[in-house]
């Protein structure tokens, strides 16, 4: 089930306005990956991920791994705006002396499934997590959100060759291709294209969809496949943000009290796009 | 002690249907009476440890007592990261065993040696290490981890072992035991090394040295409280471990006897940080490299002698 896209679209702004308040708070950098995903993770939490606040036998729902933890804010921004976390709280507490939500997610976080940070861990976690939903039965799925940049790792490709093989289709992979890595675009590091057939030799079934297009992603994500499922999200590295979409550098800038005015108009601009 | 473990494992997988058991491609046979008792808990990864870590985290996360099997260096140290990131900060239910701790793997070369694994997992917050002494204690400790909720190294050796430990031994995780009373000198010996240490202090008996055998079971959580009753009775403390003398157990006896208070002389025995290059067997290497109990026996002369040098000054 898709909720409707004028909530999705709501949910998506609200999450960019909270990674924006969150950055300019803690002076914090990592903008960039963490506004790429927000429209993936309106979606996830506008209704792909089901019972999210638990089911009704006190078991867990739909898990989410978010692999490429540099994007926590985001994170943490897609988790207050399904009550799980408190807005004011992720705002006041992100990267900050004292605070209660560090720059990479930590499992004693409430709704944070796995620490991360050190990068091409999700997969093989997720890989774990669908094994035991695959004993379940129950038909819950574990959605796991890496980087394009993050498929550097080799441990990545242990975990999607053998989830390919265990056909595992509990297990959904998101690659959020943003196309910028730590020293520069993906395609000059290490150019995994075609990523889909490279996804697809390992036997998981493959889509591609633009990674700010709510309804593309909603329908995408929630579809079911008898194998594990790769979602291919094209993205935009520091969306709606228009002053620093698309760049390397927003990886690592930081937002300063003097941006704040020029971000806000920016978010308010997508939104009413 | 492996055919001990996997006894334990397949009793624990037939009574409890949590209890998963992963592999990185190795075990030949030996996962087979588990798969009987508990089929589709079992799973061969492959020759991918980061996975076989990650994915037995992740089955933890799920609820799941999830033991993960390999040659102990392509467990800690191929998978380190994972070890430490998905299994210690996450706290999380995974039981890593570790076979052919030490030199168990002789012939197959440095690459096979554990040497520096307790080093590198004690200074992991969360985790515990056990160190059974011979193949009773190894199936103990086993129904200890399992039993026990959050990350545990199991460091087992090869197989063959003999049996040392007494009948009414009982292994208490975070307990060293005393397995002979000694005024002149305490052989404390970490995990496999327990034959080489009793066979040690009977050999100083014989040369007129009442040595006392210390025995961890448990690296980690340290029993200091044992230590300190070793300095009540003698100050000259000898470490015995099948490992490097950097870090390990030697390392953790000196941080407690330095923290104690009380006078004491450590000499360590263990691989004088080096790799074991030379070829052969463990007991080669372990005669090689000074750790057999002729070995021992020359540590508690040294610390004896200096000792004594110490109290004549």
């Amino acid at each position: 089930m898709t909720p409707a896209p004028t909530s999705v679209a709501a949910r998506a702004h609200e999450i960019r306005r909270l990674v924006v308040e969150m950055a300019l708070a803690a002076g914090s950098c990592h903008i960039g990956s963490a506004l790429s995903i927000a429209d993936i993770l309106a979606v996830l939490y506008g209704g792909v991920l089901r019972d999210l606040h638990g089911r009704p036998d006190g078991s867990s729902g739909d898990r989410f791994v978010l692999s490429k933890g540099h994007a926590a804010s985001a994170l943490y921004a897609a988790l207050a705006t399904v009550d799980i976390l408190d807005p004011h709280d992720v705002v006041a507490g992100y990267s900050q002396d004292g605070g209660a939500y560090a720059g990479h997610p930590e499992r004693t976080t409430p709704g944070v499934t796995t620490s991360s940070g050190s990068l091409g861990h999700g997969p093989a976690l997720a890989l774990g997590l669908a094994l035991a939903d695959r004993e379940d039965g129950t038909g819950r799925r574990t959605v796991c959100l890496v980087g394009d940049g993050e498929l550097n790792e080799g441990s990545v490709w242990e975990a999607i060759a053998l989830a390919g093989h265990l056909a595992l289709p509990e297990l959904v992979l998101v690659v959020d291709a943003n196309g910028w890595q730590g020293l520069g675009a993906v395609a000059d590091v290490t150019d995994l294209e075609p990523l889909d057939a490279k996804l697809a030799a390992f036997r998981w079934d493959v889509a591609t969809v633009d990674g700010h297009d709510l309804d593309a992603l909603g329908t995408t994500l929630a579809a079911a496949a008898p194998r594990p499922r790769a979602v291919i999200a094209r993205t935009v590295k520091g969306s709606g943000l228009d002053f620093m979409e698309d760049t390397f550098m927003s990886h690592y800038r930081s937002l300063r009290p003097a941006d704040r005015e020029r971000a806000l108009a920016s978010l308010e601009r997508r939104r009413a796009a | 002690m492996r055919d001990a473990f996997f006894r334990a494992l397949a009793a624990a997988g037939r009574d409890d249907p949590r209890v998963w058991a992963l592999t990185g491609d190795l075990g030949v046979g030996l996962f087979d009476e588990f798969t009987r008792v508990a089929p589709g808990r079992f799973l061969n990864v492959g020759i991918a440890e980061q996975t076989l870590v990650g994915a037995a985290a992740g089955l933890a996360y799920a609820g799941r007592t999830a033991v993960a099997y390999s040659i102990a260096p392509f467990l800690y140290s191929r998978a380190h990261d994972q070890v430490r990131v998905d299994v210690a900060l996450a706290d999380a239910n995974v039981k890593l065993v570790g076979v052919g701790g030490g030199v168990g793997y002789g012939h197959l070369g440095p690459t096979h040696h554990a040497i520096d694994d307790l080093a590198a997992l004690r200074a992991l917050p969360n985790m515990t290490i056990l160190t059974p002494g011979d193949p009773a204690e190894a199936e103990a400790a086993t129904h200890a981890a399992l039993a026990h909720r959050g990350p545990v190294y199991l460091r087992l050796g090869k197989n063959g072992e003999p049996s040392v430990l007494p009948a009414g031994h009982r292994l208490a995780i975070g307990r060293a035991a005393w397995l002979r009373p000694g005024a002149d000198v305490t052989i404390a010996s970490v995990g496999t090394m327990l034959p080489t240490a009793l066979a040690a202090a009977t050999e100083l008996e014989r040369r007129g040295v009442d040595a006392g055998v210390l025995h961890y079971g448990t690296l980690k959580p340290f029993d200091a409280g044992a230590l300190d009753a070793a300095l009540a009775r003698t100050p000259v403390v000898v470490t015995v471990e099948e490992h490097s003398v950097l870090g390990g157990f030697g390392g953790a006896v000196a941080e407690a006897m330095a923290e104690s208070g009380r006078p004491g002389l450590l000499t360590r025995v263990g691989l004088a940080d080096t790799f074991a290059h030379a070829v052969g067997s463990r007991e080669h290497l372990l005669a090689r490299y000074g750790c057999a109990p002729l070995g021992v026996v020359e540590a508690a002369r040294r610390g004896l002698a200096r000792c004594r040098a110490v109290r004549a000054a």
